[in-house]
């Protein structure tokens, strides 16, 4: 498989899995030593360190895994979702490491709700290819405005 | 007989004791466009801002009361003012950034301008306005302010007593959550929308039973030996109690988000009336800006804070766990989060809320965990609303 085939398939996996709910599986697509980040676009811009979430070593966003899947499951409202990306970067930078950038919409719809627009926003990742597999290094996802309803899972 | 005189009526046949709240008062419109008038625009003090915010000199940062948009400005003279953030011509919105730096205010409508205090400067065609004008009766509406530790409070009342007054015995917790100084740096937001009305936030964020928190359990957190301190007439409330070491029962993969690694341990949650809560958690402080957005929605802002003297690896840690603990998405709070719009959905079933616990206890009795605290305000805020009146 070619590069761009196999970031292909890490960004279509990405959204099956998330859409579909399995959040661990979401934590697969990570390398060793990764991060995974939700800021605000324009408090990232002005400088502002605060994130939506920030899982800045593979534990936490092992952790938030457990969070979503094993405490937090009775309590707060369940949405489905739907994450389209549009990739509009993607450049090496590195041996068997790329750069890229997409923009992001994702749907949600809570039970027996009307479905709405949950946020939008673009990602600025950090991709590694192992044996001919992609998985994230750095996946930074910079949201445009406030989302539509708290955030329960990744984006 | 306006629309609210009729529910007036109605809701005061219903509302007979604070401690059993009619619902009908979390989803009617008359009721709450009648809450901006009497509380959001009455004798009250609202936090719209930190000096923190307002980095340096000729600062702004946009914000709302209610459905007034306010500009906050630090000028050149250190001082903050607060104008309405609104053109004295024709009304259009001011300024539309969420925060800058100027020293003059345009309005590109008709070039209208107008200099840091809020004085109009000029305008082009000044020689064919009317005949009475006169510069000094066209510049931007101001609000009253006051600052207590760096918090910027405004009223839009003129009959609001001092805001020292207002705080009474709330003042040292708030003051302790401020760090003493108020010398506090900002991390930045996190913003939500709640499914929820403004009463149902403040009712339910800063006091609630830590059995809703499935996570207090995983983490062997379990409060309620805290000092509590409840204010009157308003009823601010405040949660008192000392920070315990993280100790770590294998649980989580990397424990260092959720340890304490300051050394002030005083831990604080205010719900300062009508609708601002203020925590200081761990290593976390927090100001939660909110603004009702009509009966049925509330936005808050939730701006989180350092100190002046962190240390690098000091103020990392804070934004780590600023980041993932306390926000609507955070691992404790989103169970808050969640409860706001469950029980906003049951808002027009035509039942009652009821305060149970601690009910009945004197005063002096309430402990942490007491959901009797929360009934001072409730007993104000029938007060105020006229409810008392059956």
């Amino acid at each position: 498989m070619d590069t761009v085939a196999a970031v292909d398939k890490l960004f279509a996996r990405y959204a099956a899995v998330l859409d579909a709910g399995k959040v661990a599986a979401w934590a697969e697509l990570f390398d060793e030593d990764s991060s995974y980040a939700v800021y605000c676009a324009a408090d990232d811009e002005r400088g502002l360190p605060l994130a939506y979430m920030l899982d800045d070593c593979l534990a936490r966003i092992m952790d938030r895994v457990k969070f979503v899947d094993e405490v937090w499951r009775g309590t707060v409202e369940p949405y489905r979702t739907r994450h389209i990306f549009q990739r509009t970067e993607l450049e090496s930078v590195g041996e068997e490491t790329l750069r890229a950038e997409s923009n992001v919409l994702v749907a949600y719809t809570g039970k027996n709700d009307v479905s709405g627009l949950l946020c939008s926003g673009r990602t600025e990742d950090i991709i590694r290819i192992r044996d001919g597999e992609a998985l994230f290094k750095e996946r930074k996802i910079l949201l445009d405005g406030t989302p539509s309803r708290y955030l329960v899972y990744p984006i | 007989m306006s629309e609210f005189t009729n529910i007036q009526a109605s809701v005061s046949r219903q509302f007979k004791v604070p401690a059993d709240l009619p619902k009908v008062i979390f989803s009617d419109p008359d009721i709450y466009r009648e809450e901006l008038q009497r509380i959001f625009y009455g004798k009250y003090w609202h936090p719209v801002a930190h000096r923190a915010e307002l980095t340096e000199l000729h600062s702004f940062k946009t914000a709302w009361l209610g459905e007034v948009p306010l500009l906050i400005h630090r000028g050149g003279d250190d001082v903050v003012r607060v104008f309405i953030n609104s053109c004295a011509h024709r009304g259009a919105l001011l300024e539309q950034r969420a925060c800058g730096k100027a020293q003059e205010f345009e309005c590109p409508y008709h070039r209208w301008l107008f200099d840091e205090k809020g004085c109009f400067r000029g305008a082009p065609g000044r020689k064919d306005f009317r005949p009475d004008f006169r510069d000094e009766d066209y510049g931007l509406r101001s609000v009253r302010v006051e600052e207590f530790r760096g918090l910027i409070f405004v009223t839009m009342s003129e009959h609001t007593v001092s805001l020292s007054e207002f705080l009474g015995d709330a003042s040292q917790p708030i003051s302790d959550a401020m760090l003493d100084d108020g010398r506090l740096t900002l991390l930045g937001y996190q913003r939500v929308i709640y499914q929820a009305n403004w009463k149902i936030y403040i009712d339910n964020d800063p006091y609630h039973a830590p059995l809703l928190h499935s996570a207090f359990r995983l983490l062997d957190w379990q409060g309620g030996a805290g000092k509590l301190v409840t204010t009157d007439p308003e009823g601010h409330m405040c949660i008192l109690y000392q920070v315990q070491p993280y100790k770590d029962n294998g649980f989580l993969k990397d424990p260092s988000v959720v340890e304490f690694k300051g050394t002030d341990d005083r831990a604080r949650v205010i719900a300062l009336r009508p609708v601002t809560g203020i925590t200081k958690h761990i290593d976390t402080i927090n100001v939660r800006f909110a603004r009702p957005l009509g009966p049925d929605s509330t936005e808050v802002h939730y701006a989180f804070f350092g100190h002046e003297s962190d240390d690098e690896e000091y103020a990392k840690h804070r934004v780590r766990q600023a980041s993932n603990l306390l926000g609507p998405s955070g691992f404790i709070s989103i169970e808050d989060a969640a409860i706001y719009n469950r029980v906003h959905a049951t808002s027009g079933d035509r039942g009652y809320q009821h305060f149970v616990k601690g009910v009945g206890k004197e005063r002096a009795e309430w402990t942490q965990n007491d959901e009797v605290s929360n009934t001072v305000w409730w007993a104000h805020y029938r007060s105020v609303m006229g409810f008392d009146k059956a």
